[in-house]
């Protein structure tokens, strides 16, 4: 095959062909993006281990449990381990500075989260001490956070009577080494919030919002779920323990149904790419009518007439691919902090960027496959004839 | 200086007609994802907004952003219930003020899965205050006091146990569904129910709001400003038209990005389409070109005539891309307003002013598109235009 025609073919129109690869990569970015969100939704929910359950109200994400269910959850059989942990919901500064905060038990909810752990600072000055916060590695990066610096909290949830924000001194920095914790959690000691309450400092709800429960390996984590359902099925608050991944998916189906409008923006993007290299390569080929004959003329056959204008597509589209993954590799960091706590596990995987390159192929076989076929049945003598 | 016939552009474009399809349709993809995205956001605040009324006050703890993490003690209440001058009264002379109770409840859907619905109880008064843009769809209303509850029009087609005569187990309590009302705003997506008996069922004694009607003289601001250092009960307070407008921020404000940040990367391929689309009709009209120079057509004639011509392909875009989403209008789907983490069902809504934003971006593509072309055709010199073939 005549590569160095392909070539020649696709350069004599520079600009087309630049703008065409410029437009391509700009859409595969793109489609790169929006596949990487659902699959970053998804991250957490798998990568949760079964032998851990959360306990929550069975009547509302907002109806707080009794202190006192921990201890008769320890006593169910097959509990290893069982932590109290609060939503506190408050933000640093200003509002738009959002970040998750938790009240845990420090020891228990480690116990429970062996995959966390301490970067920088002392876990031993978090365990010891109830002023002290230990803090996500993202959060203390976005903001700048250092072991030993005090970080207001402006609590909404549980709002300080003297109106100021409450303050936490970072014992320690953390890493999660699953995607299933979040990196951006602020973590302080329950006992302290129950005191706050208890004292009249500060005002909200008693009770801890969910229980963590880590399961014996040993134990059936069906059955045990369904043995603390039915301790407090008669009251005074109903409970619901569910696997930590289906606690996780429940709030990403809050979002709405996100695949369904991820892949309808795709679909949209895909069909305006699709038609444009169609549109380049119809260019191409109408121009090649008459370069065609002269090929078939000198005697290469219509075979090797198909490849040529396949080729152009295929390189056409293989050189904005490229560079469209390219970018949503390069972008992937800048895109995780843009995101922030909307997709906190934003990454570009592997398996998106394969599909990426199956994509490209496609539209390039798409896009060639018709001016290719015409070009291969086009009659020598028509081609001459035309003064194209 | 005569300009080239507009019609020499049409014709041009029906002679290409497959080229120009296509970088229609290319363009009306891209405008379609917009005005999507755009109607969406139409949809969901229109939702929350059509309903607020400016004469309806809305009192919550101070500090607090949404009803959900609000909370009045029971003698604040009383307080604003009993002893404010400024709220309005009713015929008998009784305060058109009601404590509101609100809690999302965790209540499995019609096609599986569970969502977040919003329980809110209310005082009888609430029904007085919401006036005539309350109504009973169809059923009675709940008798004050009882184990009864209304379900908001949208409910029953969504959720479980929302028909009139079906029991939803509130907690341990059952309470009976007695029939479906409808108020503008988001309340169709809610169940009411009397508030004592929801604070007993939820095992919870705080109030998250109340809702009151001033009396038409009052100053709304003044009020406010005066209640925010009210001695016995220093409360927020809102209109309920600004206190649902604020609900509606965070969305908004995330689809409006993502249209913007669409629009931008999807549009850069639109204008390079369109420059390609143009690029070609100038070299197979190279020779045309000369003969409209050379019969006394100025540059800049020629010039704005490819503009024309690109921004013709902008406009069809459009076109294409508006009528692609208006079957989306009205379609309904559900979303969570993350103030309160309850679920809200709201339809698309492709308003003219969504399509004006559409098409006016249309244009814009293709004058994008067209500008480096018709740059190009006005540089042309007459003698090596005609040369050309």
């Amino acid at each position: 095959m005549p590569i160095r025609l392909v070539w020649k073919q696709l350069w004599r129109h520079k600009l087309r062909f630049l703008l065409t690869v410029a437009s391509l990569s700009v859409a595969i970015f793109l489609l790169c993006i929006l596949r990487s969100l659902v699959v970053t939704l998804d991250a957490g929910v798998r990568a949760s281990t079964t032998h851990r359950l959360i306990v929550q109200s069975a009547v509302s994400l907002f109806v707080n449990l009794p202190e006192a269910y921990e201890s008769k959850i320890r006593q169910v059989d097959g509990v290893d381990t069982c932590a109290k942990m609060q939503w506190f919901g408050g933000y640093y500064k200003e509002q738009a500075n959002f970040f998750a905060q938790f009240a845990i038990d420090p020891e228990s909810w480690l116990a429970c989260y062996p995959e966390v752990e301490i970067l920088e600072g002392s876990l031993k000055t978090f365990l010891t001490s109830r002023q002290h916060c230990l803090v996500g590695i993202r959060t203390a990066e976005k903001y700048g956070f250092q072991v030993g610096q005090t970080v207001p909290i402006t609590g909404t949830i549980f709002p300080r009577v003297d109106q100021k924000p409450w303050e936490f001194v970072i014992a320690g920095i953390y890493r999660a080494t699953s995607p299933n914790v979040d990196n951006a959690n602020l973590l302080f000691h329950f006992d302290r919030l129950r005191e706050t309450l208890l004292s009249k400092e500060a005002t909200g709800p008693p009770g801890s919002g969910v229980f963590v429960v880590r399961c014996r390996p040993d134990s059936d984590p069906v059955q045990v779920m369904a043995d603390i359902d039915a301790l407090f099925a008669g009251g005074p608050q109903r409970v619901q323990a569910t696997p930590e991944g289906e606690f996780q998916a429940q709030f990403v189906t809050m979002v709405g149904n996100v695949p369904f409008f991820v892949s309808s923006i795709g679909g949209g993007v895909l069909a305006a790419i699709v038609l444009a290299v169609l549109n380049t390569m119809l260019m191409y080929g109408r121009e090649q009518t008459r370069d065609v004959g002269i090929l078939k003329s000198l005697g290469f056959n219509d075979r090797i007439v198909f490849a040529v204008l396949l080729s152009q597509s295929m390189i056409l589209c293989l050189a904005g691919g490229a560079i469209g993954i390219g970018l949503a590799v390069v972008t992937a960091t800048p895109m995780q902090n843009l995101l922030g706590t909307a997709f906190p596990n934003y990454q570009v995987s592997e398996q998106v960027l394969g599909s990426a390159v199956l994509l490209t192929f496609g539209i390039g076989l798409f896009a060639g496959l018709m001016p290719a076929l015409s070009a291969s049945r086009l009659k020598v003598i028509d081609t001459l004839r035309r003064g194209i | 200086m005569r300009l080239v016939p507009w019609s020499y552009n049409i014709k041009s474009l029906l002679v290409r007609k497959s080229t120009t399809a296509l970088t229609v349709i290319s363009i009306g993809a891209t405008v379609a994802v917009l005005a999507g995205v755009l109607s969406l956001e139409r949809g969901f605040k229109t939702l929350f907004t059509s309903g607020g009324r400016n004469d309806i006050m809305i009192f919550l703890r101070i500090g607090a952003t949404s009803e959900g993490e609000s909370g009045l003690r029971r003698d604040q209440v009383r307080v604003i219930q009993n002893n404010l001058p400024e709220i309005a009264t009713d015929e008998s002379g009784r305060p058109l003020a009601s404590p509101e109770s609100y809690l999302a409840v965790r209540l499995r859907k019609l096609d599986g899965g569970e969502t977040n619905v919003p329980i809110r109880g209310v005082g009888p008064r609430t029904f007085d205050i919401h006036g005539d843009t309350f109504e009973i769809v169809s059923g009675r209303n709940i008798r004050p006091g009882s184990d009864e509850v209304l379900v908001g029009e949208k409910l029953p087609g969504r959720i479980r146990n929302c028909t009139i005569g079906e029991e939803i187990l509130i907690n341990t309590s059952p309470f009976q569904v007695v029939g479906t009302f409808r108020c503008p705003g988001p309340y169709t997506s809610e169940i009411w129910g009397d508030v004592e008996r929801m604070a007993d069922a939820l095992q919870r004694i705080a109030y998250q709001r109340v809702i009151a009607r001033l009396r038409p003289e009052v100053d709304s601001k003044v009020f406010a400003d005066a209640m925010a250092e009210h001695p016995q009960a220093p409360t927020f307070v809102v209109s309920e038209r600004e206190y649902l407008e604020s609900q509606t921020a965070a969305i908004s404000f995330t689809l409006r990005y993502l249209g913007i940040f669409l629009a931008t990367i999807m549009g850069i391929a639109a204008v390079f389409t369109s420059t390609n689309t143009m690029l070609s009709a100038l070299s197979s009209r190279t020779h045309e070109i000369g003969i409209l120079l050379s019969v006394g057509f100025r540059p800049i004639p020629i010039f704005i005539s490819f503009l024309f011509e690109a921004m013709i392909l902008g406009l069809l875009g459009g076109l294409v891309g508006s009528l692609l989403v208006l079957p989306l209008s009205g379609i309904e789907t559900g979303t969570t307003n993350f103030q309160t983490f309850t679920e809200v069902a709201f339809a698309f809504r492709v308003t003219p002013d969504v399509l004006q934003t559409a098409i006016l971006f249309a244009l814009v593509l293709g004058l994008l598109g067209g500008a480096l072309p018709a740059w190009k055709a006005s540089r042309m010199r007459p003698i090596e235009a005609l040369r050309r073939t």
